[in-house]
């Protein structure tokens, strides 16, 4: 039996039992349009948690000294420690980190972006090998200028949303655009505190001009060039030798492991608290994204059951005429041919109709959450993220789903005995 | 063209017991004949023309009908012997009620493993026209007479040129008129070369056939000249 016959005959059945169709197809249309919105929704989530809340770089290991414990002073990381784990074969490269160890605060009584400002902020700062924010630069050079010259600073995209979505519309201050931001300069005083009077040395006074934003810049805080740490570590009398940390680039990111083992051999201890973080909130959003995935299978093991029934019923009252097909020359395959394509024609256009529904919702979702929903950090344009192979999994689904129903009834419609149906 | 060697039927009746409708029937129809085989109901005359037909394969014996030996065929190949070289009229005419008159005369080459092309409409407009019935392609059965049914019926069957028509009764749900229109019919494609065969219980188509065979207890018993019967 050629395709097109086959089609011509199916479209005649399904004309012929539309309503018993359409409440089929309505069933597959349910399962699949909640699977596909659900699932839509978890990756739409997940994607703000991994591109936005904490953008993991996968290839990026940080790696810090052992904390000080009784009768230990864990590993320090000085320069040769830095020298073996670039010689690791799985590293591409290594970049430094050295925290400023001394205070350092902001006194800012000036006009900020149009609106006056009076502000006292104590200030973390940590100096970087420049390769590291190398591609978010956007302003000069990222290197220690002279001393009567601001130092580049990168602060984290992170705290920008911060200060947009919260911080700026409870204190009447402009929202900012990244590049808005690069060229802002504002005065830091190191060695100098608000909160601890500075015990040893005078306070430098600098200027801090922002040259970019990146993710991997500190968090709270300001990332200045290695240089400018060492230099200003030394001006204030404490540790300008050893190294706070380093972030390690790994050739590939399941050479992470490798690394990370190596690490914890030399007697460094890895900071992945961030990655662990995303990892907890995307398995959570991950759980329950399957849990609700799982109840729209529900649904459409529900609707197969419901198409298996109808089409039993179907069988039933077309022996007859299965009975005719079969003595003008219709094989038993012909006639499970017939019931399953009927089956997949009713989830093709049940799973059709639930994705395009899904798809309503989720934009019908995100344009109320646009309009009612308060503006906080990370809010995402949209909620939803709806791939190729979500939708067309989805019609797919639906379409198994049918055809699995069907196949027990297309058995039963195909043994059909058609000396017995067609005894007059 | 048609051959039944020793051919034993048997099914099970009311409390399982075993009802034996065929016990060794032999039958020889040559090309181009006319065969009516006549006898009560419950004889087997159904049974017996649906084994010859390919519709029934749970039987002892051997049957060759054009050329094909049905006995082993697989599924396939019977469902091909029923669309290409055996046409079937029943007396409940057997039309698939949704489809149009014009689609159910088409409905064999739907399963003949080609495309259904302008050929195969070409014939099925040809066999209408010659029925009378061309002006009622686009109706439904339900809106057509029995006779008219029947018509259908037959040029469904025709469609494929088969080279036996297999008639079950054919006549049994016509008044008088329509069922010696139907009969003439049967006569006009046998004279065209056709072999037909018919069970029935109805003396009119015994009247029409060259050969009367009667089927009493599982056998064909008595052959006789159709005017002999007739006497």
């Amino acid at each position: 039996m050629r395709v097109g016959s086959l089609l011509s005959l199916v479209r005649i059945n399904l004309q012929r039992e539309i309503r018993s169709v359409s409440f089929s197809a309505f069933g597959v249309a349910l399962g699949v349009g909640s699977l596909v919105f659900f699932v839509s929704l978890g990756l739409g989530v997940e994607k703000v948690i991994r591109e936005k809340l904490f953008a993991v770089d996968q290839l990026l290991v940080e790696v810090a000294p052992a904390a000080i414990s009784l009768g230990s002073f864990g590993t320090p990381m000085n320069q040769s420690v830095i020298d073996r784990l670039s010689a690791l074969p799985e590293v591409a490269a290594v970049f430094r980190k050295m925290n400023v160890r001394v205070p350092a605060m902001s006194r800012y009584d000036s006009d900020f972006f149009g609106s006056p400002l009076r502000m006292r902020l104590e200030i973390l700062a940590v100096g970087v090998d420049p390769g590291l924010l190398k591609r978010d630069v956007q302003l000069g050079d990222f290197t220690d200028p002279p001393v009567d010259q601001p130092i580049p600073g990168v602060i984290s995209s992170r705290v920008l949303e911060i200060y947009n979505k919260s911080f700026a519309p409870t204190r009447n201050l402009p929202q900012l655009s990244g590049h808005l931001v690069v060229g802002f300069t504002f005065p830091v005083e190191f060695n100098s505190s608000i909160v601890v009077p500075s015990s040893r040395g005078s306070p430098i006074r600098s200027q801090v001009q922002v040259v970019g934003l990146s993710d991997r810049a500190l968090l709270a805080g300001i990332t200045i060039p290695l240089a400018s740490a060492i230099r200003i570590n030394r001006a204030g009398l404490v540790d300008a030798e050893t190294f706070s940390g380093a972030t390690l680039v790994a050739k590939r990111a399941d050479l992470v492991p490798i690394i990370v083992a190596e690490a914890k051999k030399m007697g460094l201890k890895i900071d992945d608290q961030e990655r662990r973080l995303a990892e907890s909130v995307g398995l959570a959003v991950t759980l329950t994204t399957s849990a609700l995935a799982l109840l729209s299978i529900l649904i459409c093991v529900l609707a197969a059951a419901n198409i298996a029934q109808t089409l039993f019923a179907s069988v039933r009252a077309r022996a007859k005429e299965i009975g005719i097909m079969q003595s003008v020359g219709a094989s038993r395959t012909d006639i499970r041919s017939i019931i399953l394509t009927e089956a997949a024609a009713i989830g093709l256009a049940g799973g059709a109709c639930g994705t395009l529904v899904a798809l309503g919702l989720a934009h019908l979702a995100d344009r109320l959450s646009g309009s009612y929903l308060p503006v906080f950090p990370f809010k995402p344009e949209s909620f939803f993220s709806s791939p190729w192979s979500v939708l067309l999994g989805g019609v797919g689904l639906g379409v198994v789903a049918a055809v699995l129903g069907a196949y027990a009834p297309s058995r039963r419609a195909a043994a059909t005995d058609p000396a017995q149906t067609l005894s007059d | 063209m048609i051959s039944a060697h020793r051919l034993f039927k048997s099914y099970a009746g009311i409390h399982k017991a075993e009802v034996r409708v065929l016990e060794g029937l032999d039958l020889e129809v040559a090309e181009g004949e006319f065969v009516a085989v006549i006898g009560p109901s419950g004889s087997g005359k159904s049974t017996l023309l649906h084994i010859l037909g390919g519709l029934d394969v749970h039987y002892d014996g051997q049957v060759e009908v054009a050329g094909t030996q049905l006995r082993g065929l697989s599924d396939r190949r019977l469902a091909r012997f029923r669309n290409r070289l055996v046409g079937f009229v029943f007396q409940s005419f057997h039309l698939v009620p949704n489809l149009r008159v014009f689609q159910n005369v088409l409905l064999p080459a739907f399963f003949g493993g080609d495309s259904i092309g302008t050929s195969d409409q070409r014939r099925a407009e040809e066999l209408l026209e010659r029925l009378g019935l061309l002006a009622k392609r686009d109706r439904v059965p339900s809106q057509l007479s029995g006779g008219e049914r029947q018509r259908v019926a037959i040029a469904r069957a025709l469609l494929r040129r088969p080279l036996v028509l297999l008639c079950d009764e054919p006549t049994g749900n016509l008044d008088l008129q329509t069922g010696d229109e139907i009969i003439g019919l049967f006569r006009q494609l046998h004279r065209e070369g056709l072999t037909v065969l018919a069970v029935t219980h109805e003396e009119r188509i015994s009247g029409a056939a060259g050969r009367v065979l009667k089927l009493q207890g599982g056998v064909l018993v008595n052959s006789h000249d159709p005017q002999e019967l007739e006497r």
